[in-house]
């Protein structure tokens, strides 16, 4: 088991690697001098020369990509033209919003998605099972921000129910300092009316980004049990005589819930991006709102680490998904690893 | 030890085509969807013919019909400088539209291409392709495609190219894990001991066993390249005003949230309505196309 | 006699796409207690939906039981409560699944899927066990099935353990809460010939020593002779004959069940036709010292190598005209042989000579391949199901410098040749027969005049009936032709009847070659010996003639099918 995680560990680590040098190279060739473009229109050509300097921009390519490679290794990302301070540091401060959503959206998709596609499955062609996949067609095509502005109108504006933007009420003093995390510290500290508030503002966000991924995941739960359920080995359990439920869950859950898991895996990247709009349209202070304003900003370092940051996110996660993948279906340690 | 039956295909009750005929049919979703779809293609084709305002989709203003509700004379009412919204909606199909042809004309034949070469010819080909799809994977797509419309200029072709960069690699892991599926089975090795050429062996052998797989795929990658360009465009990097795009409609629309909800409303429901179609096709495709196989 | 089961005016229907199709007409049989009875019939028979219609595991909306009665120890099953005829699955009612690999869960332990098959029926019957009670009965029926290591077994994947293991756990976990009725289902069909017997021989004494009744579904006769007292043939979806297995095999009534015995090739005896090459033999195809090894990797990081020696030292003649048979089982080699007669692999030592001259000098060449052709095994896979019959065909004649214009006209030959009307060429295989893919095979091989063919198992994917046609085919081609074959197969029984020289294969050595006549009337290394003493036969005068082999002898070149991988 160790041996099959070392391994795939080297290869994401190989992935981020490439990765981050596509990315410099994108940065570098596009078009457009990144002195001026932090500078604005009227700097005088000699400002130009000395913010080119001070950017390290007349160093030979290689020299640039060897600084960039060992700050990276020490965490370091340069600085950000708007606010003059370490990219790292701006990051680290939106960081805990955007993965508090992410992480609330994930369960969410999770704890809805499985369990609707195997009741989907097993309930095949009732109603139950017309019910379910409307509900998985409308997720997947709705646009996030259509979804948004959707649920704002009906959800905050029209009904009231909960707040239209941000992530906790500006008459709210409270700073998360365990975890970052506002729901998590604020049941760590107790303070009961901080979660109440912080759960009413995430619940649309989180219900918006959460609907495309709901939708794919059901989908392919269903179809995945359903295609299970055909196997011999299912219908060798039923002659054996264990009994349905038995069956069903413990036998072939496990084994179909190996495409849905690795869905939401790829899953993940799209739910970064999509949180840029998502985030943008709740006014949600995370890193995405973060990115939109450095990218319209043209803010060089900062858009790199956005993009850097969420390629790491996504990279953890597909790992995430290997271990517990692993675990569910042992083939894959053995085959990779065995001396078979 | 396999057994076939020697009855022969005419004694069959019916034949495959029949079979998948059956199921189309049975299927409504897939009907609906091939309606929206061709019902949007013939608007966005015929859009100066069938809008009620031309004038609408260009630079025209009209202040004294501003924020319209939708009423007889403007289906999707008016926005804020007072044009028709319906035509500015399916004249924003075009754009749509474009942007499908435009991405899926690049992306597909490239991502085959590479998945066919990958899977064909295994060992360093594959390894170097694959890695390179799996970094070009591990990108948030929208995160990039941002990036690369905010630092070239906003237009409608950047978008295009920013989208396609990314979005060849599902076609070719699709492809890719098809092939390399397909290359155990004994008919590509018969190609080679026919003397085949590899060409022939990954474009007339192989490619056939991947068309259904990528017909799908198209008919669903349509209805995502449509969110993905609204989305570039809601955050404001798509086309410039005043050519109508229902991303930047939506966007401009949502300034005047909640009392003119119409403006950013109608809009997201065309982009519902198109991806909505394009999906469903898919689906009916996908059911259509497992019978086959 | 007692019936333990008895069937009697079983109707049933299926409904597909709209359509409603009878499936089982009338079908009445019956089993003794003790008794051992065999349910013959081709595929598309109506034997299996037999099988799940007694079992329960009938999928009922798509099937629907029109009428009939199916009695277990003298109750109905069909008018049971659900919970009650659950409780017999397992307990009373027992099955033995067909394919050892893909009726295991791949994800569990053997001993987790076993110890699920006791705790539920413990929880039906209202007994309460420990697990270690549970264990104990697990390992207990294991060694029943005579796997010595237990406990290792229980702790294994099923992907750990050989064909012919997985076949033994799979009789124990039919017989770990104690059945009356057992039902096989193609014991053994999946194993090789030599392995085959000896699950025969198991099923035979678990019958006697555990009191079981036996209904055993099977296509083969020569499995029915070994394992059965009475026997029912059926014939889409009706049984058309029901006698003991003395008379069916000695006077066959039905004009169907005539028809399966004589399609049974025989081994020995007056029916046996020796096939003889009354060409000038000069030899064609000379392979000296071939040897092919293998090479996979051991773990990621490691340089070391292991070893495969698919073949071991191969010295082998074929003349001009011969039907040349190379037989083994699984993993003898035969097959990587065959492949580097047409280059596919290129041998690790020695060298292959056809007409004298090496390979390895023109074995990329149009000439080449216009000397030597192969034919699948599967025409399912060997025919790209997304081309035509045309392009198929095709693919040869344009690469090896066929005139295009002549093209059309060549495939109208071609399809001739192989006795399969013209219309065909437009047709996709999906549309065809497996008989008649084989054909459109064959033709595609012949398409650009080669000399040689190999044919790898050319009718093991097809039913028996249709095998014999193909048969004659290739025997009318190869004298049209001038041809000479390689014929690859582990069916012993054809190559008796179909080469004049047959060369034995085991664990990539050749450990017997010459006339086949001789090698089968006097073999002499006990690896031949013991692989035609495991042929099921059908009459009794063959048995007498098969050789004769010492358990001993066996042990020591068999494949152990009681040891891990």
């Amino acid at each position: 088991m160790a041996f099959y995680l070392a391994k795939r560990t080297l290869s994401l680590l190989l992935v981020l690697f490439g990765l981050a040098i596509l990315i410099f190279i994108i940065a570098r060739i596009v078009p457009g001098d990144p002195a001026r473009i932090a500078l604005g229109p009227l700097a005088t050509a000699n400002q130009v020369l000395e913010m080119r300097h001070e950017m390290g921009l007349d160093k030979p390519f290689i020299v640039q990509l060897w600084d960039y490679l060992s700050g990276l290794v020490q965490g370091d990302l340069g600085k950000s033209f708007l606010t003059s301070r370490p990219v790292m540091q701006d990051i680290a401060q939106a960081l805990p919003a955007t993965f508090e959503l992410v992480l609330f959206t994930i369960i969410l998709q999770i704890t809805i998605s499985i369990p609707l596609g195997v009741v989907a499955a097993i309930y095949r062609d009732t109603w139950v099972d017309n019910l379910s996949r409307i509900i998985s067609l409308v997720g997947v095509v709705t646009p996030g921000f259509v979804l948004a502005i959707i649920l704002q109108l009906v959800a905050s504006y029209k009904f009231q129910f909960f707040p239209v933007t941000g992530r906790i009420d500006a008459g709210i003093d409270y700073a998360a300092t365990h975890t970052g995390l506002m729901i998590l510290d604020s049941i760590i500290d107790g303070r009961w009316d901080v979660l109440g508030d912080a759960l009413r503002h995430i619940i649309l966000p989180s219900i918006a980004l959460a609907a495309a991924g709901i939708g794919q995941v059901m989908r392919i739960t269903r179809s995945s049990m359903i295609e299970v359920s055909g196997r011999d080995f299912i219908e060798a359990s039923r002659a054996y005589g264990i009994p349905e439920r038995v069956v069903r869950f413990r036998y072939m859950l496990r084994i179909a819930c190996v495409a849905p898991l690795t869905i939401l895996g790829l899953e993940f990247a799209s739910l970064i991006g999509n949180a840029f709009i998502v985030e943008f349209v709740f006014s949600w202070p995370g890193i995405a709102s973060y990115g939109v304003r450095t990218i319209l900003e043209k803010d060089l370092n900062a858009v790199i680490g956005v993009v850097l940051v969420s390629g790491v996110f996504f990279v953890v996660a597909n790992l995430t998904i290997d271990i517990i993948l692993g675990f569910i279906d042992p083939r894959n340690r053995l085959r990779e690893g065995a001396e078979k | 030890m396999i057994e076939l039956n020697e009855q022969a295909s005419t004694e069959r009750f019916m034949t495959s085509r029949q079979m998948a005929w059956f199921r189309f049919r049975r299927n409504p979703a897939a009907l609906i969807g091939a309606t929206i779809v061709i019902s949007v293609t013939m608007l966005a084709i015929f859009a100066p013919i069938l809008s009620p305002s031309p004038q609408s989709a260009g630079s025209f203003v009209d202040f004294a019909h501003r924020h319209h509700p939708p009423s007889a004379e403007y289906w999707f009412g008016t926005d804020n400088v007072g044009r028709d919204i319906f035509t500015r909606v399916i004249f924003g199909y075009r754009i749509s539209l474009s942007l499908v042809v435009g991405v899926l004309g690049f992306a597909v034949p490239f991502g085959v291409t590479l998945g066919l070469l990958a899977g064909y010819f295994g060992g360093r080909t594959e390894f170097i392709i694959m890695r390179f799809t799996d970094v070009m994977l591990a990108i948030p797509p929208l995160a990039m495609a941002l990036a690369i419309t905010a630092v070239l200029s906003p237009s409608l072709v950047n978008a295009m190219i920013a989208i396609t960069m990314l979005w060849w690699t599902w076609h070719t892991r699709l492809i890719f894990r098809i092939v390399k599926a397909q290359m155990s089975e004994d008919y590509v090795e018969a190609a080679k001991v026919a003397g085949a050429s590899h060409a022939h062996i990954m474009f007339r052998e192989l490619l056939p066993n991947c068309i259904s797989a990528i017909s799908v795929k198209i008919s669903l990658d349509a209805g995502f390249v449509i969110l993905f360009g609204a989305a570039l465009s809601f955050l404001g990097l798509g086309v410039h005003p005043p050519t109508p795009d229902l991303g930047t409609m939506v966007s401009t629309g949502s300034e005047y949230l909640p009392e003119f909800w119409w403006e950013a409303l109608m809009p997201g429901l065309a982009i519902l309505y198109a991806i909505l179609g394009f999906n469903l096709l898919g689906d009916g495709l996908r059911d259509m196309m497992d019978v086959e196989v | 006699m007692d019936s333990i089961l008895d069937i009697s005016g079983l109707n049933l229907s299926f409904t597909t796409y709209g359509k409603r199709t009878q499936v089982l007409h009338d079908v009445s049989l019956r089993v003794g207690k003790g008794e051992r009875v065999a349910l013959i019939g081709q595929s598309g028979s109506g034997k299996t939906v037999t099988m799940r219609a007694i079992i329960g595991t009938l999928p009922i909306p798509p099937a629907k039981i029109e009428g009939g009665v199916i009695q277990f120890e003298g109750r109905d099953l069909l008018q049971m409560a659900k919970v009650e005829r659950n409780r017999l699955k397992g307990t009373g009612i027992s099955i033995i699944m067909q394919d050892p690999l893909l009726s295991f869960n791949p994800v569990l332990t053997i001993g987790r899927q076993m110890d699920d098959i006791v705790r539920y029926a413990d929880v039906r019957l209202g007994n309460k066990r420990k697990s270690s009670l549970r264990k104990a009965t697990i390992l207990d029926t294991l060694q029943k099935v005579r796997l010595p290591d237990g406990a290792q077994i229980y702790d294994a994947y099923p992907m750990m353990l050989s064909g012919g293991m997985r076949q033994r756990v799979l009789i124990a976990m039919a017989l770990l809460n104690k059945p009356r009725l057992l039902i096989a289902d193609e014991p053994g069909t999946a194993l090789d010939v030599t392995t085959q017997k000896e699950i025969l021989k198991l099923l035979n004494q678990l019958v006697k020593e555990e009191n079981l009744s036996l209904l055993l579904i099977t296509h083969n006769l020569g499995v029915v002779r070994e394992i059965s007292d009475r026997v029912y043939v059926m014939e889409n979806g009706y049984i058309v004959e029901e006698a003991t297995r003395k008379d069916i095999f000695e006077q066959p009534r039905h004009a169907y069940t005539k028809k399966l015995m004589t399609s049974v090739l025989p081994l020995y005896g007056k029916r046996v036709r020796n096939f003889e090459n009354d060409r000038q033999s000069d030899p064609k195809i000379e392979i000296q010292g071939v040897t092919k090894e293998f090479r996979a990797k051991v773990g990621f990081f490691s340089k070391k190598y292991r070893v495969v020696r698919a073949v071991d030292n191969v010295n082998l003649q074929i003349e001009n005209g011969d039907i040349f048979g190379i037989a083994g089982e699984s993993g003898s080699g035969k097959t990587t042989l065959a492949k580097m007669l047409l280059a596919l692999h290129s041998p690790t030592d020695g060298q292959i000579k056809i007409d004298g001259r090496p390979l390895s000098n023109f074995s990329d060449s149009r000439e080449f391949r216009r000397l030597i052709q192969i034919v699948y095994q599967n025409p399912g896979s060997s025919l790209n199901p997304k081309r035509t019959v045309t392009q198929a065909l095709t693919v040869p004649l344009k690469f090896c410098g066929h005139d295009s214009t002549k093209i059309k006209s060549r495939i109208s030959e071609l399809l001739e040749m192989v006795d399969l009307p013209k219309s065909y060429a437009s047709m996709y295989p999906h549309e065809l027969s497996g008989g008649q893919k084989q054909r459109v095979a064959i033709a595609r091989a012949l398409s650009v005049n080669p000399k040689i063919l190999v044919l790898d198992e050319p009718t093991s994917a097809l039913d028996v009936l249709i095998q014999n046609t193909v048969i004659e085919l290739l025997l009318r081609l190869r004298k049209e032709l001038d041809l000479t074959y390689v014929f690859i197969s582990h069916d012993l029984s054809l190559m008796r009847n179909f080469c004049n020289r047959v060369a034995i294969m085991f664990r990539g050595q050749i450990c017997e070659q010459g006339e086949t006549r001789e090698i089968f009337t006097d073999p002499q290394h006990v690896y031949t010996r013991a692989l035609l003493s495991s042929i099921p036969v059908i009459s009794e005068q063959e048995e007498q003639q098969k050789p004769k082999v010492t358990d001993a002898e066996r042990q020591a070149v068999l494949a152990s099918s009681t040891a891990l991988k």
